[in-house]
Order: C-alpha cells, then sequence, then structure tokens
C-alpha cells in the first residue's frame, strides 16, 4: 500500500522536479543522460523507452508510436523541444535513433510476426505446400517422401498422415520458423531431429518445433524479449531476427530434453515449462542475448 | 451402514471429480478445455504428453485431463484411466475420413474394465465449421445407440464459439453426481 502511494507521488511529481533540479545542475536532459551514460543496448534503450513513456511532452510520448521512416524527423523534434544543441552533444541525435529504431521496431514485428501466424496453412496455395516440401527434403534427404498425405510424416514428428492440422494455432509462422531452421542451420537441425527420433528420449520433433513456436511468440507479446532484441539488433528487428530467437529456442530445449532424460514423451509439458523458466531466468540479465552458439 | 456408503460419504464431502478428455489429434480437447476455463483459444499448438485444470463449476471441483489424441500417444491413455468419474469424447465432427478410426478408438476405450463406472460425453465439436456433420450422423457413425454399459449423451458444440459447452459440461456433472453423490 505504501509503495503504492510512493510510486504515485514519484512518478507524478517527485520525478519531475528531481529531472528538473539534474537538469538544471548538469545542463543535460534526461534523455541526453541515458544516451551517454550507458552502453549500447538494453540497459539505454529500455532507459530511454521507460523515459520518452512517462514524458508529459506529448512529442516524446508521440516518437514512441512514430513510423520507421518518420523517426529520424522525430528525433530532431525532440531535439528542439528539449532544447539540445547538436553542437554540444553531436553524439546524440544518432544515439536516440537507434533507441528508437529498436523501441518502434519491437511493436512492429510483433505485427508482422502476429500477421504470419494468422496466415493458415492451406493445401490450395502451391507456396505454402511447396514449403512443406522443402522442409521434409532437408530434413530427410535421403528418403523420398510417397505422397502429400502418408504415414512418413510421423518421422518428422507430425501428429497425423496431414501435418496441416498441426498448424492450427501457429499458423504458417509455425511452418516458416522449422523450414528456418533447416535451412539456416541445417547440420545442427539434423541433429536435434536425430535426438528427436531416439528410441526412448525422443520427442516429435515437429511438433515440439510448433510449441516453441508459440513460446517464442509470447514471450515476444509479453514484451519479454524487449531486452534480448535491444542487445542483439542495433536498429529495428526484423522477421529474421525472430526465426533466429525460434533457432536459439530449438536447439537450446533439445540440449535440456537430452540431458534431463524425461522419464517419457508424457512428461513434456512440464518440462516445457522448467525451459519456459530458465529462459525467462535469462531474459532478466540485461546483457542477454540469446544465440543460438552450436555445442 | 456398509463401506461404501461411507465412501460415497467422504467423497460427497470433496465433491471432487476427475474427467478425463480423449479423442484424436486435432479433435479439439484443449481447444474446449481452454474455451471452459474462460482462457483465449487461438493460439493452441498441438498437446504432447497432457494438460490438466482443476476449476470449480455447480459447486464441484473438476479436475479435467486432457491427453494429446496423436497416434504414438494412445498407448500411453491407459495411464489416465484409474478413478475416472467421466469420459468426454471429442469428436471432430469435419474429419470424415477418420471416423471409422474414431469410433474404433472409443469402443476400445469403452471395454476397459478401469473406465466401466465412468459416464460418457460424446462432444460432436466443429459444428461450427461448414461441412461437418450432425451429432445425429455422428451418434450413428459411432454406433452410440448399442452402448449399454455406460450412461451417455451427445452433444453437438463448437470449442470456438464455446457453444453448447456448458450444456455438455452440465449433464456430465448431474449423470455422475446421481450416480455418485446420492448416499443414503
Amino acid at each position: 500500500m505504501l509503495g503504492c502511494i510512493w510510486q504515485y507521488v514519484y512518478t507524478s511529481y517527485l520525478r519531475y522536479w528531481l529531472k528538473w533540479l539534474i537538469r538544471q545542475a548538469t545542463g543535460t536532459c534526461e534523455l541526453q543522460r541515458i544516451c551517454s551514460g550507458y552502453n549500447p543496448g538494453a540497459t539505454r534503450t529500455s532507459k530511454a523507452e521507460y523515459s520518452l513513456q512517462s514524458s508529459k511532452n506529448k512529442v516524446l510520448r508521440g516518437a514512441l508510436e512514430a513510423s520507421k521512416d518518420d523517426l529520424e524527423k522525430c528525433v530532431d523534434q525532440i531535439m528542439k523541444e528539449k532544447n539540445i544543441k547538436p553542437e554540444k552533444d553531436p553524439q546524440f541525435r544518432g544515439r536516440l535513433h537507434v533507441c528508437l529504431l529498436q523501441i518502434t521496431g519491437y511493436s512492429s514485428l510483433f505485427s508482422s510476426v502476429e500477421d504470419l501466424r494468422k496466415e493458415v496453412f492451406s493445401s490450395e496455395c502451391p507456396q505454402h505446400e511447396a514449403m512443406l516440401l522443402k522442409l521434409w527434403g532437408l530434413l530427410m534427404p535421403s528418403v523420398e517422401l510417397e505422397s502429400r498425405i502418408t504415414k512418413q510424416w510421423g518421422d518428422i514428428g507430425f501428429q497425423g498422415d496431414d501435418p496441416k492440422t498441426d498448424f492450427r494455432g501457429m499458423g504458417l509462422l509455425g511452418l516458416t520458423n522449422l523450414l528456418f531452421f533447416s535451412e539456416t542451420y541445417p547440420e545442427e537441425a539434423r541433429q536435434v531431429l536425430s535426438h528427436a527420433n531416439h528410441p526412448k528420449l525422443g520427442y516429435s520433433y515437429a511438433i515440439v518445433g510448433i510449441n516453441l513456436t508459440e513460446m517464442a511468440y509470447s514471450l515476444l507479446r509479453s514484451g519479454a524479449l524487449k531486452p534480448h532484441f535491444y542487445n542483439s539488433v542495433q536498429s529495428a528487428p526484423e522477421l529474421r531476427d525472430f526465426h533466429l530467437l525460434y533457432c536459439y529456442l530449438a536447439y537450446e530445449f533439445d540440449r535440456f530434453w537430452v540431458a534431463e532424460e524425461p522419464e517419457s514423451i508424457m512428461l513434456f509439458n512440464q518440462y516445457r515449462e522448467r525451459f519456459h523458466s530458465i529462459v525467462k531466468t535469462r531474459l532478466q540479465d540485461p546483457a542477454v542475448s540469446l544465440t543460438l552458439a552450436p555445442h | 451402514m456398509g463401506l461404501l456408503t461411507i465412501l460415497k460419504k467422504m467423497k460427497h464431502k470433496e465433491r471432487e471429480m476427475r474427467l478425463l478428455m480423449l479423442g484424436l489429434d486435432n479433435a479439439g480437447k484443449t481447444t474446449i478445455l481452454k474455451k471452459f476455463n474462460g482462457e483465449d483459444v487461438s493460439t493452441i499448438s498441438p498437446t504432447l504428453g497432457f494438460n490438466i485444470k482443476t476449476l470449480e463449476h455447480k459447486g464441484f471441483k473438476l479436475n479435467i485431463w486432457d491427453v494429446g489424441g496423436q497416434k504414438s500417444l494412445r498407448s500411453y491413455w491407459r495411464n489416465y484411466f484409474e478413478s475416472t468419474d467421466g469420459l468426454v469424447w471429442v469428436v471432430d465432427s469435419a474429419d470424415r475420413l477418420r471416423l471409422q478410426d474414431c469410433g474404433q478408438e472409443l469402443s476400445s476405450l469403452l471395454q476397459e474394465e478401469r473406465l466401466s463406472g465412468a459416464t460418457l460425453l460424446v462432444f460432436a465439436n466443429k459444428q461450427d465449421l461448414p461441412g461437418s456433420l450432425s451429432k445425429e450422423a455422428i451418434k450413428d457413425a459411432l454406433a452410440l445407440d448399442n452402448i449399454k454399459t455406460h450412461h451417455w449423451c451427445i452433444i453437438g458444440c463448437s470449442a470456438i464459439t464455446g457453444e453448447n459447452l456448458l450444456a455438455g459440461v452440465d449433464w456430465l456433472l448431474d449423470d455422475i453426481a446421481a450416480r455418485i453423490f446420492t448416499a443414503d
């Protein structure tokens, strides 16, 4: 209760006066101090994001909603508003621009991911079908697919004879992630598949992949991936960066599963939750960068 | 007062029920469970293993087990039979090709001794999809009229819209309650 009152008093009055005082003393505004006081990455960008969000100034808050092409203009407006002279702080413009690219890029990344997730896999779409067949070719290069509807799909861990139904919740996002992993890290993907096909410790490769896509998606949606992207991409993150994060999860989950030696596949959800907690703990680290590093 | 009556009374106090939800993969088991619990159903992935949810409904504590339906998991179903009060069999009413498979799996479940005391609710799911079979057609395809060993009922529903989920679960609870909680 006391904490709540303090929080309220601080954010609505004290913070404002404190900032004013420091500004008078140092001659720099809060954004300047953030951009020069911290190295590029999650700490700087998160602090800048918080500063802009809690600003009473419309120009500053508006920058968070601006589109990518307008960001340079936004930086100029902020500098004018805050009376920041480029001669005095020549680095500021570029630094704030990168922060804004990262902050607004995160939201646009979520929209692109959401669009891809909502795209339903359709057997009538030649492009979707080609992606599915390509996935088979990459994972099982020496085995011919007998027909489009076949039990063989089970060999790469789909549930039934037609993988189509497995993409229900994650749509094309699930398929794109699976395909991207095999294309970008062919060796690692086949290694993971061979673990998944282990007679005792095995799991359904594709289904687990779709479950991990869901994990990546919900981490992105909740904002938990911000520190990761702020550290790993010094610009606006793209879909490709999201697929790379999926590769990290697919590879790391496999290592986790193999090391834990679960009794049976029926315990998948418990292990999935434990792995989820591990990932969330890693994301608490301000220096976090979840990149697949082959072992 | 016999032992059975005492046991019934003890159970009555807890008013706890164990429901087991089974069916082929992609039937909509997890979606039904989540929709019934008021959760978002747009981002569900295929179930590996099982989900369990405990929720309160009509004064009962329901432990609902939702077990994955893909072929390789069906041999594990037996691990979840013990002390099941109600079996919820979920059917994808639009999946005509696997209706026979669906019927076979159900009839072998009904022969299981450990499920012999359970009430059977069949959800003819996905009634919102164009081309889905009616609950009467599903009833015939699964030969439900031949079931003499269990109390049963079939209800057409849609897990996506939530239509009839409540009606189905209410029927199931009433039937189970009438069997096990009417002591004395």
